[in-house]
């Protein structure tokens, strides 16, 4: 099971259109992180509020679910990109040259058809709260304090779509390598060890301290 | 064709999709959209007019799902945890830690390593991230280790097993996932992982105990320390007791009277505190950034999986798969606890080769109901019921049981994730010294296991205080 990976760079075209997608990836990832610490900016108001000034956050649960949508989405392109999303890799982890860029290429698209369709889906679960002549648009709102529903309803199909783009990108990254017999493409993430794993999960949680004593 | 017999067809399909690397929560995904078409299609006789009716209705029913399910506030607990364990490592817990560790239980025979198993516990647990906390005390600890003289592959064993302590301990990322997914309260599981947890510490502490009584040059104690340098070595680390109790508290409140809050806020109050450690620590924006970054793509991977599997649970309700293998499982002629034991040796097997979330998300739909019923089933009494308890209670056994097997998986062979990380770190060590290395907790974690399925006690008895 991996769910890292590391991507090459060159002056191709593709490269240059796989970076220029990354750094939008990258703020929709960030959003994301942010949305996170929303959560806990959230709580510390709402236990804060109810304790020391008896005024507990009006909708607190509200808020916390229409933030879930943010957290959940708006990064998986991000995610994509850097190989985040955990799979399998003890049978692709052999192969090498065309048959692996076959597989890779064959699971992609797989992932492909499955996102365009989600698109169409979650697009249509926005339609149906989604109203030009209701108030604030919306047919539906949350419980509590009647948030309108859309605007985080609309997060996926925009977050998926972005997820298409990302997608088209590799399956043109696994296509080329395969049709080319490229050993190092650009673009899509490898297949790293078990060892080049731990070594980049490592930096990502050296603290400050570790930093000092090394 | 009957709608089981699809189900068995599409379920083959989507694992054969993930061995061959696609990403499991599209796999899921894919399995689950693709099933509902074949049903619904199946419904209408197969006529082609009628396809794109069937598609049509299996994607609005599959689009619903994402923002449905995770629009929920239980789940808001899976990025928070996951946020106080990057955080964790920029509010010096680590070395503080291990510092307290040492002054307080280094005196033991084998003390350096008794030491190293509870700052791994105590770090994991608010990291939550056992390969990480692996990774991190391999640079931390082993060293330390080798300078008092230890056998370098059981200092390299010592720091992958304790890195697997994390799972149980509150915050759990992986208890709530498995809340979720079987629809049990998260507050109770929270709870009932905290004794599990603190027992499978205990245990791998006495084991060291036990080896550095019999084995001769196994590594001396280290004493020395006053009672004013043990006290003084507990504020630093205090954060990581703050975030465990806190909670605790906010679930249940062992002083009497209401719980302090939802888990939600309690976890949250958590994070802020680490927080605060960590700007204090001299935590910049640049670092903060990375923190929350890979946060999101965590939480974003989980979510993914969460929901694509949901698609597929979806599914697996219009077929009928779970109903016909609880059936299959109830009808078994042997005891239920020993189709119990099978099911988790089967865990044992498959965590091998699967990452622990992917492994009990895409089994759990169709495992967790079959368990229940082997029980009695989800309303029964425990009284009535195969294992002695009730159904809610034999659903957070059960939780506790998996979750605890999958972080087994990550020491065994060939694949266990955490000694490839402490090898991956260390030069010195190759991947089999630490599996050599980490043998004696990989006995400890089979009586672990053993103790947990004999006394269900262990687990339940906290969150029957909460009930």
């Amino acid at each position: 099971m991996s769910g890292a990976a590391n991507i090459l760079e060159d002056d191709s075209r593709l490269s240059r259109l796989d970076r220029a997608l990354y750094r939008l990836e990258g703020q929709m990832a960030l959003i994301s992180g942010l949305a996170i610490f929303s959560l806990v900016i959230l709580a510390v108001v709402s236990v804060g509020g109810r304790n020391l000034m008896n005024a507990p956050l009006p909708g607190y649960v509200d808020w916390i679910e229409q933030v879930m949508p943010l957290i959940a989405f708006v990064g998986v392109a991000y995610t994509q990109r850097s190989g985040g999303h955990i799979r399998m890799d003890i049978l692709v982890g052999k192969l090498r040259g065309r048959a692996l860029w076959g597989a890779e290429f064959i699971t992609t698209l797989a992932m492909f058809i499955l996102v365009i369709l989600l698109i169409w889906g979650t697009y249509s679960h926005f339609l149906r709260s989604f109203d030009f002549n209701a108030p604030l648009w919306s047919r539906d709102s949350s419980i509590d304090i009647s948030i309108p529903l859309w605007p985080a309803k609309l997060l996926a199909p925009v977050a998926f779509s972005v997820l298409g783009f990302r997608i088209m990108i590799q399956l043109w990254g696994y296509g080329r390598a395969f049709v080319l017999g490229l050993s190092e493409p650009v673009a899509v993430p490898l297949v790293m060890s078990a060892a080049a794993q731990a070594a980049e999960e490592a930096e990502h949680v050296t603290g400050l301290d570790d930093k000092e004593a090394r | 064709m009957e709608p089981i017999d699809i189900g068995l067809i599409v379920s083959g399909a989507m694992l054969l999709l993930v061995v061959l690397g696609m990403r499991v929560a599209f796999a899921a995904g894919m399995a689950g959209l693709v099933g509902l078409v074949w049903i619904f299609w199946a419904k209408f006789g197969y006529a082609p007019d009628q396809f794109m009716k069937a598609l049509t209705v299996s994607v609005k029913v599959s689009g619903q799902v994402p923002h449905s399910k995770i629009s929920h506030q239980a789940l808001s607990l899976i990025p928070i945890f996951i946020l106080i364990g990057y955080l964790a490592y920029y509010a010096g817990l680590t070395k503080a830690l291990f510092e307290a560790a040492k002054r307080w239980v280094g005196w033991l025979p084998g003390g350096m390593a008794v030491a190293t198993v509870f700052a791994t516990a105590g770090f994991a647990a608010v990291s939550g991230a056992s390969v990480a906390t692996s990774a991190v005390f391999a640079r931390i600890a082993i060293p330390e280790m080798l300078k008092v003289g230890y056998d370098k592959r059981f200092a390299a064993g010592v720091v992958a097993a304790g890195g697997t302590l994390a799972s149980l301990i509150p915050p759990s990322a992986i208890l709530v996932i498995y809340a979720i997914i079987v629809e049990q309260d998260v507050g109770m599981l929270l709870l009932a992982g905290f004794i599990p947890g603190v027992v499978s510490a205990l245990i791998y502490g006495v084991l060291i105990v036990i080896l550095a009584l019999t084995i001769p040059n196994f590594g001396p104690p280290v004493g020395g320390y006053t009672w004013g340098e043990r006290f003084k070595s507990l504020p630093p680390a205090a954060p990581i007791a703050f975030v465990v109790l806190i909670i605790v508290f906010f679930i249940y409140n062992p002083f009497g009277g209401d719980a302090w809050g939802t888990p939600t806020e309690g976890g949250a109050l958590g994070a802020f505190v680490v927080f605060c450690m960590a700007v204090y620590k001299g935590m910049r924006w640049g670092q903060l950034k990375d923190a929350l970054l890979e946060s999101a793509k965590l939480a974003v991977m989980i979510f993914t999986i969460i929901w694509g599997v949901l698609i597929y649970v979806r599914f697996l309700g219009f077929a009928q798969l779970p109903d016909a293998f609880s059936t299959w499982i109830t009808g078994l002629e042997q005891s239920p606890m020993l189709t119990l034991v099978f099911i988790l040796l089967a865990y044992g097997v498959l965590g091998m080769f699967m990452d622990a979330i992917g492994m009990l998300l895409l089994t759990l739909p169709v495992v967790f109901p079959a368990v229940m019923a082997l029980n009695g089933g989800e309303f029964v009494s425990a009284a009535d019921s195969a294992f002695g308890m009730s159904g809610p209670m034999c659903a957070i056994w059960f939780g506790i049981l998996v979750v605890k097997m999958a972080e087994f998986c990550l020491i065994t062979p060939p694949i266990g994730l955490n000694c490839f990380v402490v090898a991956g770190v260390r030069d010195d060590l190759t991947v089999q010294d630490v599996f050599v290395g980490v043998t004696p907790f990989f006995i400890a974690d089979g009586i672990t296991i053993a103790t947990l399925v004999a006394f269900p006690a262990i687990v339940l008895w906290l969150p029957s205080l909460a009930v």
